[in-house]
């Protein structure tokens, strides 16, 4: 008799063991597979698209049902996404955020629920929000992308600046980077400054429009490289595009392409698949039992020119 | 007699639990850590005196990480470089000598002895930038910054040290011919490794001939 209840409590522990261990793995205690959103702030721009795809294809190789929701660079879209997935029962968010300050309000949201919620590429401004932030090393990569472009232009000359979204951090921490070199040359000396938002079509309108104010410039320095197309277009209408040189940051299929033409001088070249990858990593890890993240890793940026091209494709290497 | 010896009792529990249950502290050394401004260039500045000298001596030869790179990049990699992102940019600590060749604008060529052949490397003159210095001496841990900026800030004070108080006096010392020991940092791409020609940015330079 004693021997029987020695077995079954036996079993029933053995019983518990596997299910606790099954909630700490990626299914849930019904044996369904956990679920990670990936919040990407638009699905616009093929780089987004990029880094929307790699994050759900790496989280669903761990095992985990992955699906993307589009804020479409809006942060009220954005909250309703956030509300959305708490209501669903989302286990992480992998979340590239539309605005460095509106977005905290979200993520504390998701804290709030108990969902751990990992950045990538973008950042919030807060320490204390988001279990960890995964972003491109913007600054240092602006950094080698204004030394070579004091390089190319020999210290001296002439150039606009098209910024991005301003309520984005990566816009100022690619735009500072860059001084942080250019500024140290006084013969060097920025004529405008102005935002085409990240996008393409903007780009091209504000380009033309600094043409007419500033026709002999030397060359355009631009926080994405959807801008640096839409600057070159510019150039191109304007019979300007072998005069002026074109400088952006990102590595986009367009960019690459257009550095090994010698249509754009260089780029700094981001690896969203590592961002993505490296988010969904850190939420397997998580959800498992890991709480001890860095707040911010840095993703290094490498300048691509003309001189290393066949070292690279888009959105990172060969 | 009693009654005193249960008020000298009483006392001495008050005052064995009250010890040390209560601390005075002036208000101005409890500030919120969070909102204190990170000083780069105090945090630089010790880093350089009080850490820097010992990482200095402790640097790679340069044809000794060549070799070993070309050998088990991994434990390369490993034993010698240091990185505070993800990503293929490793930094290192080395020294080297050899002999100025050549004098230009930016950068000075040196040629190296490696193995029976002469390399050539350029010691960066003018364009001192990026995190080479910060990140090859391996003094700053990610985990103690939330704010890239501040991460920033301590590579560009460190560049500045080597702007403004290293390099004047070399350049304006240094002649083709000259026979230079150098310590300093070096950025590899550890997906595409190329050594000749490779940028070192200076801390220590001395020029014996």
């Amino acid at each position: 008799m004693k021997k029987n209840l020695l077995q079954e409590l036996k079993c029933l522990l053995l019983v518990a063991l596997v299910l606790s261990s099954g909630c700490k793995n990626n299914t849930t205690s019904s044996g369904n597979p956990k679920k990670i959103a990936i919040v990407v702030s638009t699905l616009n721009n093929p780089w987004f698209v990029f880094l929307a795809e790699s994050a759900a294809a790496k989280a669903k190789a761990f095992g985990y049902d992955a699906k993307i929701f589009d804020s479409q660079n809006n942060t009220s879209l954005e909250s309703d996404h956030f509300d959305n997935i708490a209501v669903a029962g989302f286990d992480a968010i992998l979340f590239n955020p539309t605005d460095a300050d509106g977005s905290v309000a979200n993520v504390l949201k998701a804290k709030t629920a108990g969902i751990p919620v990992f950045c990538m590429d973008r950042e919030i401004n807060s320490t204390t929000a988001a279990t960890s932030q995964i972003l491109s090393d913007s600054y240092s990569g602006a950094v080698a992308v204004g030394k070579y472009f004091t390089q190319q232009l020999n210290k001296k000359g002439t150039y606009v600046e098209l910024l991005g979204l301003v309520g984005d951090n990566n816009t100022w921490a690619r735009s500072k980077g860059f001084h942080s070199v250019t500024d140290n040359y006084p013969e060097l000396k920025m004529v405008a400054q102005q935002s085409a938002d990240f996008d393409r079509n903007k780009a091209l309108e504000v380009m033309e429009s600094l043409l007419q104010a500033h026709p002999d410039i030397d060359a355009v320095f631009c926080g994405n490289d959807g801008m640096a197309m839409g600057a070159y277009q510019a150039l191109v209408s304007a019979g300007k595009e072998k005069k002026i040189k074109v400088f952006g940051f990102d590595g986009s299929e367009d960019v690459i392409t257009s550095i090994s033409e010698n249509k754009v001088t260089a780029t700094g070249m981001q690896f969203p698949k590592t961002m993505a990858e490296t988010a969904a990593q850190f939420a397997d890890e998580y959800i498992k039992g890991k709480r001890d993240f860095p707040q911010k890793i840095p993703v290094a940026v490498e300048l691509v020119t003309s001189k290393n091209i066949n070292d690279y494709t888009a959105y990172g290497k060969k | 007699m009693n009654k005193y010896l249960k008020y000298i009792l009483l006392l001495s529990v008050i005052f064995l639990a009250g010890y040390k249950s209560v601390y005075l502290k002036k208000l101005s050394t409890m500030k919120d850590p969070v909102n204190e401004k990170f000083d780069a260039v105090v945090f630089t500045k010790k880093l350089w005196v009080k850490k820097l000298p010992a990482k200095l001596e402790a640097a790679v030869e340069l044809s000794t990480l060549m070799e070993m790179v070309k050998a088990n990049p991994g434990e390369a990699f490993s034993k010698y470089s240091n990185a505070l992102g993800i990503g293929n940019y490793r930094y290192s600590l080395v020294k080297t000598e050899g002999s100025v060749t050549a004098i230009n604008p930016d950068d000075i060529t040196l040629q190296i002895k490696s193995g029976d052949s002469a390399l050539n490397v350029m010691l960066a003159t003018e364009y001192i930038y990026g995190n080479a210095i910060r990140d090859a001496s391996a003094l700053v841990d990610i985990k103690d910054f939330t704010n890239n900026m501040d991460l920033n800030n301590i590579s560009e004070e460190m560049n500045k040290k080597v702007r403004y108080e290293i390099l004047p006096f070399f350049k304006r010392n240094v002649k083709k011919g000259d026979h230079v020991n150098v310590t300093g940092a070096i950025e590899l791409n550890a997906a595409h490794i190329k050594f000749n020609g490779i940028e070192i940015i200076p801390v220590s330079l001395k020029i014996t001939q």
